[in-house]
């Protein structure tokens, strides 16, 4: 992950109304973006930016770009993203979300044949506090600092940085891997990536029950060496359908009853034995990371 | 969302998958008109499973014990959903029965094709004899050889059954699909196969771009609109208890739902639990007087928990509508005489605002910008009356 606080960044979709507010508010962060894509407004300009027609006759002015940001209607992100890989892009961030499950499945099989990584559907993105913000996430809640939070949520997400910050934890970066289904880098590969960051001392990772962490602290116990604290937000709520594997979804749909290797309960249970702190509550994280820094 | 056996059944036509002679029939007086010879089968054409055991489905052997039939199954709730529609089908004997299914696998992001040896009602055998190939790249019916050597099967059966998945594998993609399903697919004895029952669920997030699909769940006795891309509505946590007493009000799913966790290990009683429109935020504040609206008019309310999660210009313009949505109603309150108006706990995590609670002296409103204290008052204040003038 290239993730440089002078990173060329291109925006797709820069006129749709959400794209515009947050390239402003990115511009406004430092955020590097040279320029936006918007089929048939080519030659005008937003925020001070220059919009192309093509990623191709945008990269030809502005050279090589490391990051582009997807905008567009959710029909055509799958054509927003081929397009980019084909100009050379190899860092997309998703944020559109809702999008057909089969166009993902055709993107990452693109994806991972041309080594591109993939953050999304509907991310909020990645900030590294008072360096870069690529995507939709509050600057405000975040200062400077040493701690990873790697989000598979929504906002709440956002809520832990709050805490931490309020806490005088500061963050090296915040990633969200997005809400939908079927998505790109998952959570291993970001504890991969967090775990060479120079910058990052301890990791927070922020999910909801059915988020597909089975496994995951066996994960963290043989490949993860800094401190992981984790939270799990909705044990409380009925989930609304099972996604996960496909053994798991017939058996669903034929009900019988499913082998609950995968609840949450198992996944706590899971984590408790592995060691792996897991936090009760947002307000209890700061207390849990400053606990395990000291070991 | 799952079509009816009988839509199924038509796309599967449409795309080469063999399937019985079959007529639809709306009531029972059709049954005279049937064109099909007897013995005839009659299936309910409703989408919940387990019809076969319940009586939706019935074999007749001539008109006067069809009409019988079709009455019964029309007045026959299977897990409290009747039908509209019932499928005549011609009787088939099948000396073997085939489970195939073609399903994304959303941890492997893959389609996946599965197959069991032992189709049927049994649910639990076909679980047992389930074989899965994983499609990594583009499709070719070898996949749909594998499947079908691993099912154990063997001779022409092998060449019959691959080109079923294949027809399944393209219906998949072409229609953008969640699930297709056959069980059982009949194998006769001469070695001939049919689909003999069929289901489809039709992804949410696509059907837009399926005029065709569209028009076939419009048809469905609970027909939604499917989901628009954007959430832009306010919406409601899949969840809530009518005996609770407090209702939350959140700017995020995950939000609301780490919400709820707190109220329950508090052991609050959450009645209801609403979200504004995630996607654009600047319909917020509309919609949260809205939501207020619409928590006040639940019967047990006694407190209502705003916990909003927003950068300083978001809090303000929320406390601005906060503000003005009470004014109306203190106003309201003194031209109408008694109404009840609940305690109100305002949470504006990370504007660092101050709500001026002291506009309202006459109102129970707190804000409190620590999320665990609000929940605290939020539950004290919901066991407590609401104030009455």
């Amino acid at each position: 992950m290239k993730l440089k606080p002078d990173s060329k960044v291109l925006i797709q979709g820069i006129t749709e109304p959400l794209a515009s507010i947050y390239t402003a508010r990115m511009k406004a962060y430092g955020t590097n973006i040279v320029a936006g894509v918007s089929p048939g407004e080519g030659g005008q300009q937003i925020h001070d930016l220059p919009i192309f027609d093509l990623v191709e006759q945008a990269l030809a002015v502005t050279g090589p770009v490391d990051t582009t940001i997807i905008f567009v209607k959710p029909y055509w992100v799958l054509d927003a993203a081929l397009e980019a890989i084909a100009a050379g892009i190899r860092q997309i961030i998703l944020v559109t979300g809702n999008i057909p499950p089969l166009d993902i499945v055709c993107l990452l099989r693109t994806a991972e044949a041309t080594d591109t990584l993939i953050l999304g559907p509907s991310s909020s993105g990645i900030i590294v506090p008072g360096s870069i913000l690529l995507g939709t996430q509050e600057s405000e809640f975040y200062t400077p600092g040493e701690i990873g939070i790697i989000g598979q949520t929504g906002a709440i997400a956002q809520e832990v940085a709050w805490e931490l910050t309020q806490a005088g934890l500061g963050q090296s970066i915040s990633v969200n891997l997005g809400k939908d289904a079927i998505f790109g880098s998952d959570v291993r590969q970001w504890l991969q990536i967090l775990e060479e960051d120079d910058n990052t001392k301890a990791i927070v990772l922020v999910g909801q029950p059915d988020c597909g962490w089975e496994r995951l602290a066996e994960y963290i116990v043989s490949a993860i060496d800094k401190p992981v604290v984790a939270y799990l937000a909705g044990i409380h709520s009925p989930p609304d359908k099972r996604l996960g594997h496909a053994y798991t979804m017939i058996a669903y749909y034929l009900s019988i009853p499913v082998d609950d290797a995968d609840t949450y309960q198992h996944q706590i249970a899971s984590f408790k034995q592995a060691k792996i702190a897991i936090a009760k509550r947002p307000s209890q994280i700061p207390e849990l990371v400053a606990k395990a820094l000291k070991k | 969302m799952d079509l009816l056996e009988y839509q199924a059944k038509e796309l599967f036509r449409e795309i080469g998958i063999p399937v019985l002679p079959s007529q639809r029939i709306e009531n029972p007086r059709e049954i005279k008109g049937l064109l099909l010879p007897y013995p005839v089968v009659l299936k309910s054409q409703v989408r919940v499973g387990g019809r076969g055991r319940s009586g939706g489905v019935r074999f007749v052997e001539n008109t006067i014990d069809a009409i019988a039939a079709a009455r019964t199954i029309f007045n026959l709730s299977i897990l409290g959903e009747y039908p509209k529609v019932l499928l005549a089908e011609a009787k088939y004997d099948a000396e073997r029965e085939l489970y195939l299914a073609v399903v994304l696998d959303y941890t492997a992001k893959r389609p996946v094709l599965l197959g069991s040896g032992r189709g049927g009602m049994d649910a639990e055998a076909v679980m047992q004899h389930m074989q899965q190939v994983v499609v990594n790249q583009e499709f070719s019916p070898f996949y749909g050889r594998h499947l079908a050597i691993a099912m154990g099967l063997q001779g022409q059966l092998i060449e019959s059954v691959s080109t079923i998945v294949e027809k399944m594998y393209q219906l998949f993609v072409q229609k953008d699909l969640d699930l297709v399903e056959i069980n059982p697919l009949g194998v006769s004895s001469d070695g001939k196969v049919m689909a003999l029952d069929g289901k489809i669920a039709v992804n949410d997030d696509a059907i837009e771009r399926h005029r065709d699909l569209e028009l076939l769940v419009s048809k469905l006795a609970d027909a939604k609109k499917p989901p628009s891309s954007l959430k832009t509505e306010l919406r409601r946590l899949n969840w809530s208890t009518k005996e609770g007493n407090l209702g939350i009000i959140c700017n995020d799913t995950s939000l609301a739902m780490a919400t709820l966790d707190l109220v329950s290990e508090a052991k609050g009683k959450p009645c209801e639990c609403l979200i504004l429109g995630e996607d654009i935020p600047t319909l917020h504040p509309q919609q949260l007087e809205s939501a207020l609206e619409q928590l006040t008019q639940s019967k047990n309310l006694k407190a209502i928990l705003v916990n909003i999660l927003g950068n300083a210009a978001y809090c303000e313009e929320i406390a601005t509508v906060m503000g003005s949505y009470l004014q109306e109603r203190v106003e309201k309150k003194t031209a109408i005489g008694a109404m009840k108006i609940p305690h109100i706990i305002l949470r504006l995590g990370g504007g660092n605002l101050d709500f001026d609670v002291d506009r309202f002296p006459d109102l129970s409103i707190h804000a409190i910008d620590n999320l665990d204290n609000a929940i605290e008052r939020a539950i004290a204040l919901a066991k407590l009356p609401a104030k009455t003038s």
